[in-house]
Parts: C-alpha cells; sequence; structure tokens
C-alpha cells in the first residue's frame, strides 16, 4: 500500500508466555458477572469481557489478557484471539496515553481529513500508526466514524472532537495534553460501564454530559 | 414533499432526553396504546403504515414482525442494529443521542409484537456518546415499568433490554455479523435464506430473531403514536413515510434532515444551504455503497425507493454527500475502495481477495502506474465478486465503482494516460503527490 497505517497492520509484540497472575479487580470480576447474565450463553460475554480486560490491562491486550478472558470464560486462548484479533478497537500493542483516530474516509477525506494527518505527521513527528517518543500520542487513521456532517472528525478515547481542520488541529493536541480524559483506558472503561444496568445513575465516561450539547438542528 | 419533522419532532424540545419530558410529550402513548390491543394488530398496522427497513434494504418491515412464532414457548429476540457504519450516514448516531427513548419504545412495541422476552441493541464501539444516551433511556423506562416483568399491567409481556458494545467492525453492521458478534464471535456473515433459516426461524442461540434498524424502531414508535393510517398518508404509493437523510460534503448546512419520502432530491440540496467550494458535480445519495450520480442526471430523482433505483442509485441508509468540481471522482473510489478492502472481515474468497485487488488497481492507477486496460479489469473485477460471497459487503463494494465508471469514464482514462488528476492540483481528497511535500519535512 502506499500509505503506511495501521488499520491493516497489526504486527504484534513477540507473544510472551501468559502470566500467572490475574490482573482483574474484585469490582471487574463482579462486572464480568453480571454481563454474563445477560446472554444465555457465557461465551457471549466475550466481546465485553475483551473490553473489562482493556481497561484492567491499561488500555493494550497482552497475551495474558487475553488467557485471563479465556480463563474465566471457559474458552480456548485461541479462540479468543481469534475475536481481539478481528475487531480494530482492541489494540494488540500499546498506545500512548492518546490514541488520536483521525477519519480520512468519503467525506472526510473531500473535507481536509489527509491535510489533518500530514499537519499531525509533521508537528508530531510520527508517521501514521506510530507513537511519540514521550508516549502522549498515537496517530492512526479510522474508517468511517459515521458524524460526517461534522468532519473532519478525530477520535479520541470515548469522545469524537469534530469539524477538525489543519489550522485547529493543534488545539485540540494542546487541551488534550492537558487532559486525563481521553485515554485507551477510559475508553474501554465508559464501554464497560454502559453494558451495566443503571449505569445512568452514577454516570458515565468522559463524554455523556457533553455529547449532546450542538447537536440539535443543521450543524453550521 | 419537504422536511417533515416526524421522528424528530421533539428532536429541539429541552430535556427530551429525561423520560418525565418525553411521556409529556407524547412519549409512551404509542406503546400504552400497543399494550391493549392484540399483538397482531400491532403488526397489522405497522403493516398498514407501509413501513420499510430504514437500514438500508428497503424491506417491508411487517414481515419480519410477523415471521417470529406467535407464542411463548420458546425464547425469542429482538435486535435493534445499532451498528451504524455505512459511510455518510449518522442518523442513527443522533437519533440516539437525542432520541433515545423513541428507539426504547419502539424495540418494546418489536419485543410486544413479537413475542420476545430479551432485547440487544448493538452499538457500535465507537459510538460511545449515544451508547449513555440509550443506557440512560433503559434505566428510567425500567424505573417507570415500561421493561421488566408483566409490562404496562399486561400479564405475561416480560421483556428485559441490554445494550452490547461492538468493537470496530463495518460487517458487523451486517445483519448475520451482528447475530455472530452478539454471540461472542468474530464478525462472520452466514448463508441467507433459501440456504440457510431466515433470522425470525433461527437466528442468534438458534432462536427466532428479529433485527431491524435504529430508525426502523423509531418509526414504528412514531407509528403506533400518531396511527398507521397517519403514517402511510406521508410517502408515495410504495415507499411510505419518512426518511432521515444525513446530509454532508460540500455543502452549506449539513446535518440530519427528516423528509417525506417521494421529495425531488435536489430540494433537499436547497434546504440543505446548496453546494459548497464550487458547482455540483456529483451525489451519492444513499451511503458509500449506492451508485454515485452526475450533476445533470439528478433533476430526474426523487428520494425514494423506486425513483433512486430507476436512476440506477439507491435510496440506501440515506448517508447524502455531496461533491463539488474539486472532487475527484477516481481519488475519491480509491479511498471507497480502501474502506472496503479494510473492513472485509476475510471469509469468503471473492470479497477478501477482491477488494484487495480493486484498491491494488486504484492505487496504481493514483499513483501514475494506470496500465492501459485497468478500467475493464476494475469491471471485470467487480463481476467476479457481486453476489458471490455470504453477504452484500462485496456487491457494496462494486457497485460504487461501476457507477463511477459508468458516470465518469474519461477521468478514469485521464489518470492512466496522463498519470495525474484531470482536476489538477486542488484535487479533492487530495492526489498522493500532493501531501508528498510535507512528508518529507524532518520533524523537530
Amino acid at each position: 500500500m502506499s500509505m503506511p497505517n495501521n488499520l491493516t497492520d497489526r504486527p504484534r509484540e513477540p507473544k510472551p508466555a501468559p502470566a500467572k497472575e490475574k490482573r482483574f479487580s474484585e469490582q471487574a470480576l463482579a462486572e464480568l458477572e453480571e454481563i454474563a447474565t445477560h446472554y444465555p450463553e457465557r461465551k457471549a460475554a466475550c466481546l465485553p469481557a475483551l473490553w473489562i480486560a482493556q481497561r484492567e490491562y491499561n488500555g493494550y491486550l497482552t497475551a495474558a489478557a487475553i488467557q485471563e478472558v479465556a480463563d474465566y470464560l471457559g474458552l480456548s486462548y485461541a479462540e479468543v484471539e481469534g475475536v481481539a484479533t478481528f475487531y480494530t478497537m482492541y489494540n494488540l500493542r500499546p498506545r500512548g496515553k492518546h490514541h488520536l483516530e483521525v477519519c480520512t474516509c468519503l467525506t472526510c477525506a473531500v473535507m481536509g481529513a489527509y491535510d489533518v494527518v500530514h499537519k499531525l505527521e509533521h508537528e508530531l513527528g510520527v508517521g501514521l500508526g506510530q507513537t511519540t517518543s514521550d508516549g502522549a500520542f498515537t496517530l492512526s487513521e479510522a474508517e468511517c466514524l459515521n458524524f460526517c456532517g461534522a468532519a473532519t472528525v478525530v477520535q479520541v478515547g470515548d469522545r469524537y472532537f469534530t469539524n477538525i481542520t489543519s489550522e485547529n488541529v493543534m488545539g485540540l493536541i494542546d487541551d488534550l495534553r492537558a487532559s486525563e480524559s481521553y485515554t485507551p483506558a477510559k475508553l474501554a472503561d465508559a464501554i464497560v460501564k454502559v453494558l451495566i444496568p443503571n449505569a445512568s445513575e452514577t454516570g458515565g465516561g468522559s463524554s455523556d454530559k457533553e455529547a449532546i450539547k450542538g447537536i440539535s438542528g443543521p450543524m453550521l | 414533499m419537504g422536511i417533515v419533522n416526524l421522528l424528530f419532532k421533539n428532536r429541539l424540545v429541552p430535556n427530551i432526553e429525561e423520560i418525565e419530558v418525553y411521556e409529556a410529550h407524547g412519549g409512551y402513548s404509542g406503546l400504552r396504546r400497543a399494550a391493549t390491543m392484540e399483538r397482531q394488530a400491532v403488526i397489522d398496522e405497522i403493516k398498514l403504515a407501509g413501513l420499510r427497513g430504514r437500514g438500508g434494504a428497503g424491506f417491508p418491515t411487517w414481515i419480519k414482525w410477523n415471521g417470529l412464532p406467535k407464542n411463548y414457548d420458546a425464547p425469542h429476540y429482538v435486535i435493534c442494529n445499532a451498528d451504524e457504519g455505512e459511510p455518510g450516514t449518522y442518523k442513527d448516531r443522533e437519533l440516539m443521542l437525542k432520541m433515545a427513548h423513541t428507539l426504547v419504545e419502539g424495540v418494546i412495541l418489536a419485543g410486544y409484537s413479537t413475542y420476545s422476552t430479551k432485547g440487544y441493541i448493538y452499538i457500535r464501539g465507537e459510538y460511545v456518546e449515544s451508547a449513555w444516551q440509550v443506557r440512560k433511556a433503559i434505566d428510567q423506562a425500567y424505573k417507570k415499568g415500561y421493561l421488566g416483568k408483566n409490562i404496562l399491567g399486561v400479564e405475561g409481556f416480560n421483556f428485559d433490554l441490554y445494550i452490547h458494545m461492538g468493537a470496530g467492525s463495518y460487517e458487523c453492521g451486517e445483519e448475520s455479523a451482528l447475530m455472530s458478534s452478539l454471540m461472542g464471535e468474530r464478525g462472520n456473515p452466514r448463508l441467507k435464506f433459501p440456504h440457510a433459516p431466515l433470522p425470525t426461524v433461527q437466528g442468534i442461540w438458534k432462536s427466532p430473531t428479529l433485527v431491524n434498524n435504529v430508525e426502523s424502531y423509531c418509526a414504528a414508535t412514531a407509528i403506533m403514536t400518531i396511527g398507521g393510517e397517519e403514517y402511510a398518508k406521508l410517502g408515495t404509493e410504495k415507499s411510505k413515510g419518512t426518511k432521515i437523510i444525513s446530509v454532508s460534503g460540500h455543502i452549506a448546512k449539513p446535518a440530519n434532515y427528516e423528509v417525506e419520502l417521494g421529495t425531488p432530491l435536489l430540494e433537499l440540496v436547497r434546504e440543505a444551504g446548496g453546494v459548497t467550494g464550487g458547482a455540483l458535480k456529483a451525489i451519492i445519495p444513499g451511503g458509500s455503497s449506492v451508485p454515485i450520480v452526475p450533476a445533470d442526471r439528478l433533476d430526474k430523482i426523487n428520494l425514494d425507493y423506486e425513483s433512486t433505483g430507476a436512476n440506477g442509485t439507491m435510496l440506501g441508509s440515506g448517508g447524502f454527500m455531496v461533491f463539488n468540481d474539486r472532487t475527484d471522482i477516481v481519488l475519491l473510489m480509491k479511498r471507497t475502495s480502501e474502506f472496503y478492502q479494510h473492513e472485509s472481515c476475510g471469509k469468503c474468497t471473492p470479497c477478501r481477495e477482491g477488494t484487495r485487488w480493486l484498491f491494488k488497481i486504484l492505487d496504481r492507477i493514483t499513483s501514475g502506474n494506470g496500465q492501459p486496460g485497468d478500467v475493464d479489469l476494475l469491471l471485470d473485477v467487480c463481476s467476479q465478486i457481486d453476489g458471490r460471497s455470504y453477504c452484500g459487503l462485496g456487491d457494496a463494494a462494486c457497485w460504487p465503482i461501476v457507477g463511477a465508471i459508468k458516470a465518469f469514464r474519461p477521468e478514469f482514462e485521464y489518470w492512466i494516460t496522463h498519470k495525474r488528476s484531470p482536476i489538477g492540483d486542488q484535487a479533492l481528497p487530495p492526489s498522493p503527490e500532493r501531501v508528498n511535500p510535507l512528508l518529507t519535512l524532518t520533524a523537530a
């Protein structure tokens, strides 16, 4: 392919032997058991369990994380790894503190998305799929994030940042440097919580309060 | 014809995401009425309304609802397909963000009609913001007794509703792949009827399953609120009701517009403020999978299933992308083919190999290495993918390319002959040599 990206390159670090220690906290185990009751078969909790694992393992699924999920669900390592490798949001290698996913699909592509990507590559000093040396940012292209009316869209953590241009994107970067809310682990946590009944009482991730502002009517 | 805010009727009401406000504006009146009716009568009202699936296929909704066994002998499931992935489409995102109660009410209506005991709203993993509003709507519905046991006093009407989050896969918006994913597997599709049972006979965990799109359930709520007869007054003879069209691209006011089916396409362009940045060149009216329509054919098209179909495109999901004359169709198709190649699940050879091949050809054409005969090669590869896999992703990868060649063949030939864009330096999306100068700058 002409442009490097991490959408189809899924190299993983050499796989260490699965660790013996388990990292799921008591709360994580309780969440897993609650979620498992939603389905008639325990295997169906595989995707939610991988989200829990991604949170417990600080935003990235190691071999140990996959093995731990396999143990809790009574599945083989191979089967769980098969699921983990299929979906793009499960991180198979470490990400920086902020994973910048810039949509470059149809509408965003004609609305300056590639200019955003190249601005970020230049300013952050990384290519697509790479992480800055200080570990602050990982830069990726994303396939359609489906908020085309607000092109260009950049997803970081559980938020969509909208109407991003090559002019304003570094402002977003400055804001993110000061933030703790949009890390991969925080994203995984938000997703796990949204599955739990009555979670809306205690509030959710960073996006639950801010997202619905400004969505009404034509977006100008 | 024109804009009709039916599903969006209360979109601007402050705090409509709170159930008390929703109820004060007619919310749950549809379900209350349905609970006094026979389950079959609810399905008959959906039939009278003439609702067709709003996910993209336009299949008559009542036929699906009618297809599950009419008893509680075995578990039945209702699935809401909220894995909105079709490029250009963002209506479900807004429906869930602002009108989550409408969605939940519609799913419960389906649960009642189909003798189902559990429902799952499968939301794509990226839509966390929307998912929180659905979480709130479900939690509030339980508290008010719209979910749980003996709903609205109907003995034996028990329904539980769960959220299931995806993790990044366009293919999981396909009905059978979604079911695989819900059951904890890779998102591979299954064979279709008649080679395999319909989901309404054997879906998830071999049980009768209803799968419909977010907008379809919201429309069902609207139908039970205003009545099937009222709903059927909108639209055309075969395309009843309203459709939410997601407008984006080179347009002044990109947004979700709910239009009466049959509205002339150019009227929507006017409502959305008209084309920006140049003259109108082409529109993709229904998501990336439908053929692109050049400007000179747009005045013949009305936004309904029949008119779009008769004019070489499709209403699809309603992902309405507008392109001005800076747009290079070949570069657009290259990015489109890249999308399908990434998203192919890999199960079926024609799709897995074919989408990769299509991208390679378009990549080499737009890198200045196109070969004579490449356009016919594209068409040939497309003809070998279309209709030959377990699901429609492969077909969806071909239709835009075939459509683009049909409408803009000279642009493809120009690229091959001259090894650059006919638009020149200002082409959108940018051609590789325009972005390369930035890549050569060394970082500080």
